[in-house]
């Protein structure tokens, strides 16, 4: 409870706490389209791509105010974005290796261009590493206003294209013929992606933006089948891996703010993928389970009263060695035989035989009906 | 040997040590992997580094291949649960790792030099002072042995499985049914540049890893088909890019790893231009030269398929070219005087009408197809 | 005559390589029209060329005597199944709806007369119980269903199909023919990419045979024989005799 107090009486954690809680709705709810265009790895390119853009802006204004900076990054990730799209159209160089070159050759100019002021008298590039890797605890209260403003203008784009996004990531050349300008919107996007990477390289730094913008669509996705919930749902687990992250590692010695949100984003996605419902692992498994049960219920009740018909009455006791020889369903058949036992359908005579209750004989039979036509196999 | 003649040899071979599997990552279409493994070695590094306390350990070889061995497992084991794609397990896979070991590194090595920076972007400048002593005998940079070993290593594999590397890289399904394991070979393949990563690492750093590993291979794939040819170019623009870089950082006193990866864009870029058959400007300028002949054909296959049709009169005029065709005037003009003065089609005030040799040719071009 | 399609010299080249040469298509208003050709013929070329989603080097598109971008309203496409990822989080409904963006145009969101209009759609293809379904929980045929819909919704006089049959149940395939014929009755012009000779005769009434150049097309009676077919598939139909003669009788 501590920390939430904290949150409030100390003016830093606030602000990186904000900041980084802003960042992670807007990566994180543009990282929803961009989960579902494929374009994960792209973001991983763009952030590294912005680099040089940030080094130039620096070097033709001597500013290191956010918005120049910002501009900057978003020129040159815009860029690499464009070459990249231009050079898997026009060659035979696949999107991947394309991705893989503006990635390192981009961060690589970037660097000459870093090491270049570090040289030049008065310049120190301290502002311009928090890009690298990510120093969300140097956040001050202007950023966190830059932060703001840009990112409610994208998620105000957002709503206001949302049925236009929706289309081009689904069906782009339905769109097509319905008018609207599919490359356009594709660009448009784009270039709002770029953005939410620019200002998010703050918090977490160039390595691990991918991350920021996937990791909670991802872990959404597997919460709910709607595109807005989902969005929406980006968004939360984006704030809180930033906040949870920015929190943390203020109040924890030597632990880095960039990987701390990462982690718990990452924790999100491996708990979302176990425990959501229908999609859920944890939940398959259950799913399966109760599947492979009702069969093995099924199954043994048939036996029973297969093994009963060749008697004189239905409820004529088979042991359960018997049982066992003849299921093909694979355990042992005295799991379900108590579960039968539960459930009405067959009685324990003795410690090693049973026998089918009335309600088991009904119940058999009409398995058999739906199942066989109403004839038993022999 | 001076330093610089050291810094450069070094350079030359981190860049070859990273173009034989980088070839094979970009023909597999997995040339994001480089960046991935590059960065996810780092928990293995970390940990090796913690168990032995000694940064020149060759454990830190065997923690950096089992992490990227890791990295791999772990994308295939979420791809396969149906409920991620490859490319998202792969961008939040690498990113988790690398968090962790950078983690680790700030929690408990804080003060030891296992620097973020180093990491990510290295600095060959130093290179020449970190001497590899054994038994008394100084024989060379640390970097210089170290990298020498690993690119052995990437030979050694490269030659003794290239028939089942060339299979496996280009049709998967047949090496799978003669038996030859792709997957594992896919791991090892892995491993081997998890191995040549953190070699490198010191070098020059996890990204121009990523730069040596793609961009020259990618050069040599827009040059020619064939594989042995291609991995032989691929070092040979990586050494040029090795050098190349190292005389323009020491002309701008840069950092010489962004340098090599500045070049690596620069003839990269060079190639998508210039390459012949594949490169930009020549397919323009067979596009133009094609441009003409193309025109022939489609007249002459127009004209044939309305030869004789009642629509005839109307659909073999000049104007209707222009028209329907959607030439302008001067192409169209251009296209019907080439096809007269190649004797394909006659003139007749504005009606066309085809020759015997333009039929034939008209024939020829249907059945191409 | 009025054309309800009329494309002329439709060529498309990729990388200097033609994909589709000099193609003619005039197809009269109220008819179910059939593209027929071997694999890599060019059909779902020609649909997406018409539909301008595929750069012509050249050819012009009539439908109904106006320039194809000023008739979109006229125009629908069903594009193949397999063109979409169908494990994106939308319903079944929602789909059906994306067909009424057009109208909606910029920025506005689909309200109650759209949801009833979708719905209205879904009726006719006999999937209204299944507007809420997850489309990733869609059987093939049902998949079908929906973009059939999807076109539906769009009230259009034009429709263009790719394959609308590949894969589906034979309960659908019956459906997807009574709705196309449906359509017909109501004077719309059905142009369908089809992969089964088979069948064309039965649910077709004109046929278009194609690979790369145009070999024939007009009515199924004139132009669906021996002839046309090899000319179209080269040598290896031995089947071509069997449809020709059913054709026949």
């Amino acid at each position: 409870m501590e920390w939430f107090t904290d949150i409030y009486l100390d003016y830093t954690l606030r602000t990186v706490a904000l900041g980084s809680a802003l960042l992670g709705i807007t990566a994180g709810s543009l990282g929803g389209f961009a989960l579902l265009r494929r374009q994960s790895l792209l973001g991983d390119a763009i952030s590294h791509a912005a680099l040089p853009g940030i080094a130039i802006a620096f070097l033709l204004t001597g500013s290191k105010a956010p918005l120049v900076l910002i501009l900057g990054a978003a020129l040159a990730g815009w860029l690499g974005a464009a070459l990249i799209a231009s050079v898997t159209l026009r060659t035979r160089i696949k999107y991947d290796s394309a991705l893989g070159i503006m990635l390192s050759v981009f961060f690589g100019f970037g660097l000459v261009l870093l090491t270049y002021i570090q040289k030049m008298p008065d310049a120190n590039q301290a502002g311009l590493d928090s890009y690298l890797f990510g120093q969300a605890a140097a956040l001050v209260q202007r950023d966190v206003m830059v932060i703001l403003g840009i990112g409610s203008a994208i998620m105000v784009m957002m709503v206001l294209f949302w049925k236009e996004f929706k289309l081009i990531s689904f069906d782009a050349d339905f769109g097509a013929t319905l008018g609207f300008p599919i490359h356009g919107l594709d660009r448009f996007l784009t270039g709002l992606f770029v953005i939410a990477i620019v200002i998010g390289l703050q918090t977490v730094g160039v390595v691990l933006m991918s991350a920021m913008i996937i990791a909670p669509a991802a872990a959404a996705r597997q919460w709910t089948d709607r595109l807005g919930r989902m969005i929406v749902l980006a968004a939360i687990f984006g704030a809180v891996s930033g906040v949870g992250g920015a929190i943390t590692s203020g109040r924890v010695a030597n632990l880095p703010t960039g990987p701390t949100i990462v982690l718990i984003v990452s924790a999100i996605v491996v708990i979302s993928l176990l425990f959501a419902p229908n999609r859920g692992l944890v939940f398959r498994r259950v799913r399966e389970w109760k599947a492979g049960k009702n069969l093995r219920v099924d199954a043994v009740l048939v036996d029973l009263y297969t093994l009963a018909s060749q008697h004189s009455s239905k409820d004529y006791p088979h042991s359960q060695r018997v049982l066992d020889v003849m299921s093909t369903i694979s355990g042992p058949a005295k799991r379900t035989l108590h579960l039968l036992e539960t459930l009405g359908l067959a009685r324990q005579i003795d410690a090693q035989n049973w026998s089918l209750t009335g309600k088991g004989v009904e119940r058999a039979q009409s398995v058999i009906d739906s199942q066989y036509g109403g004839k038993l196999s022999q | 040997m001076s330093p610089s003649t050291e810094i450069q040899l070094i350079a030359v071979v981190v860049a070859v040590a990273c173009a034989l599997p980088g070839a094979f990552l970009v023909l597999q279409r997995m040339a994001m992997m480089s960046d991935a493994i590059s960065h996810a070695i780092l928990p293995g590094i970390v940990l090796a580094f913690f168990i032995t306390e000694d940064l020149g350990s060759p454990l830190m070889i065997v923690g950096a291949a089992a992490s990227g061995v890791l990295t791999v497992a772990l994308v295939e084991m979420l791809r396969k649960t149906g409920l991620l794609r490859e490319d998202a397990a792969i961008g939040i896979v690498f990113p988790a790792l690398f968090s962790i070991g950078v983690v680790l590194i700030a929690r408990y090595a804080g003060d030891i030099h296992l620097d973020i920076d180093a990491v990510l972007l290295g600095e060959l400048a130093f290179a020449p002072f970190d001497r590899f002593i054994l038994a008394g005998v100084d024989i060379g940079p640390r970097s210089l042995v170290i990298m020498s070993a690993v690119l052995v290593v990437d030979l050694v594999f490269i030659s003794v499985f290239f028939k089942e590397l060339k299979l496996t890289t280009f049709d998967a399904a047949l090496a799978g049914s003669l038996g030859f394991a792709p997957v594992l070979l896919h791991y090892v393949l892995m491993g081997l540049v998890s191995v040549t990563a953190v070699g490198a690492f010191d070098a020059v750093g996890s990204i121009l890893v990523v730069a040596l590993m793609v961009a020259p291979p990618a050069s040599a794939y827009m040059l020619t088909d064939r594989l042995k040819p291609m991995i032989i170019i691929s070092c040979g623009i990586g050494a040029t890019c090795a050098v190349g870089g190292y005389w323009m950082a020491r002309y701008f006193d840069v950092s010489i790893a962004g340098a090599m990866a500045t070049v690596a864009g620069i003839v990269f870029v060079l190639v998508v231009f210039l390459a012949p058959d594949r490169g930009l400007l020549s397919v323009a300028r067979r596009r133009v030269s094609q441009k003409l002949l193309f025109g022939r054909k489609m007249l002459v296959i127009h004209l044939y398929n309305h030869e004789g049709l009642p629509e005839a009169k109307d659909e073999c005029r000049v104007e209707h070219l222009e028209d329907h065709l959607r030439w302008d005037h001067q192409f169209a003009n251009r296209a019907v005087k080439s096809c007269i003065s190649n004797s394909l089609v006659n003139r007749d005030g504005s009606l066309l009408s085809l020759t015997e040799d333009g039929r034939i040719l008209a024939r020829q071009a249907l059945v191409e197809f | 005559m009025d054309y309800a399609i009329d494309v002329r010299d439709m060529t498309v080249a990729y990388r200097e390589k033609p994909v589709l040469w000099d193609i003619d298509l005039q197809v009269p208003t109220g008819v179910l029209l059939a593209i027929v050709g071997p694999n890599g013929a060019g059909k779902t070329t020609l649909i997406k060329s018409i539909l301008g989603l595929v750069k012509s080097a050249a050819g012009s598109v009539l439908i109904h005597g106006r320039p194809y971008s000023e008739q979109r309203s006229n125009v629908a496409y069903v594009p193949q199944r397999g063109s979409v990822d169908w494990d994106f989080p939308t319903n079944v409904l929602d789909v059906v709806t994306m067909g009424l963006y057009g109208k909606l145009g910029w920025f506005k969101r689909p309200g109650k007369t759209e949801r009833v209009e979708a719905l209205r759609a879904l009726a006719q293809v006999g999937m209204e119980e299944f507007a809420d379904r997850q489309i990733s929980q869609l059987s093939g045929g049902q998949q079908q269903r929906v973009f059939l819909a999807r076109a539906l919704v769009q009230d259009a006089r034009v429709y263009f199909m790719d394959e609308p049959f590949q894969g589906v149940d034979a309960t659908t395939e019956r459906a997807i023919v009574d709705l196309l014929q449906s359509l017909r009755e109501r004077g719309r012009t059905v142009v369908v990419v089809h992969h089964d000779l088979q069948t064309v005769p039965e649910y077709f009434d004109r046929v278009m045979l194609l690979n790369v150049r145009k070999i024939a097309s007009g009515p199924v009676r004139d132009v669906f024989n021996e002839e046309n077919l090899r000319a179209t598939y080269g040598g290896r139909v031995a089947f071509v005799s069997a449809l020709a003669s059913k054709d026949d009788s």
